[in-house]
């Protein structure tokens, strides 16, 4: 069985929604506060989305400095960054790059278009600064189709594959359960499940 | 321990599009009806502390400066005492 750990940072909104998705597959999940030393085994270790620290200075900047973040166990353990996660993760410069304020420079919360290993999918996406720019070696694994903030490329989500480290500005766990009308979050979750 | 202040000015590096800038020149343009305006955002930390000599000082403001005020991707800072 998968065990997948979710790390909840002050002002996370996202981790019950992304243990619900983890259940979903019956996965065993459990939550990781911010300032515990990361020293049990995971599967997968997900950063969710929220505020973390209100969004302050910038978006990820302080959570970076946590001691989850700093005990993450780099190349070992797959860990994937979901908005605010992957916001952090390109602060702590675990994946390269930068997030930041979408060019219309509004919130934007919708339902994208998404292109993913060669098909349409549709995800919500929700934030602030998701204008990426910067990629270095990774590769790219969600692109929008309409590039709703500007981003470089129209880059959605990005993969370290050495690192096994994952960063999406979507939120596939949003888009699992029929009752919510979407689903296809599931092929990303069964993506991240072939990775691990 | 001595008493210091420093003043760190954070702001995007030139390039890097700066969409808080460009919003700002188009409503003045357009509502002050000043002329190709030009400008760049960015943020002003006043930093108040205690540190042994200068060079601690100075290693501390560097310290604050790359790990938190800017992220070195896309921000440049300069410090002034």
């Amino acid at each position: 069985m998968v065990k997948a750990g979710i790390i909840k940072f002050l002002g996370t909104n996202c981790e019950q929604d992304t243990k619900r998705a983890c259940e979903f597959f019956g996965w065993d999940t459990e939550y990781i506060w911010q300032n515990d030393v990361i020293n049990k085994s995971y599967d997968v270790i997900f950063l969710p989305g929220g505020f973390s620290y209100g969004d302050h200075i910038s978006s990820g900047r302080i959570a970076k400095l946590t001691p989850a973040v700093k005990s993450l166990p780099i190349g070992k353990t797959l860990i994937v960054g979901i908005c605010n996660g992957f916001q952090i993760l390109t602060e702590a410069k675990l994946l390269s790059g930068a997030l930041t304020y979408n060019e219309n420079i509004h919130f934007i919360s919708k339902v994208a278009d998404l292109e993913f290993m060669g098909e349409t999918i549709k995800i919500p996406i929700a934030h602030q600064q998701g204008n990426y720019t910067g990629k270095g070696n990774e590769e790219v694994i969600l692109r929008y189709k309409n590039n709703e903030n500007g981003s470089d490329e129209k880059i959605a989500g990005i993969y370290d594959r050495k690192n096994k480290i994952i960063g999406m500005m979507p939120h596939p766990e949003r888009a699992i359960f029929e009752e919510l009308g979407l689903t296809d979050g599931r092929k990303i979750f069964e993506f991240i499940k072939n990775e691990i | 321990m001595k008493k210091f202040n420093a003043t760190v000015k954070v702001k995007l590096k030139p390039t890097i599009k700066d969409i808080k800038a460009l919003t700002l020149e188009k409503a003045v343009n357009n509502l002050l009806e000043v002329q190709n305006l030009k400008c760049r955002v960015g943020n002003i930390y006043s930093l108040e502390f205690e540190a042994e000599d200068k060079v601690q000082a100075e290693k501390i403001v560097k310290t604050i400066s790359d790990e938190i005020l800017s992220n070195s991707v896309i921000e440049e800072y300069e410090i002034t005492w």
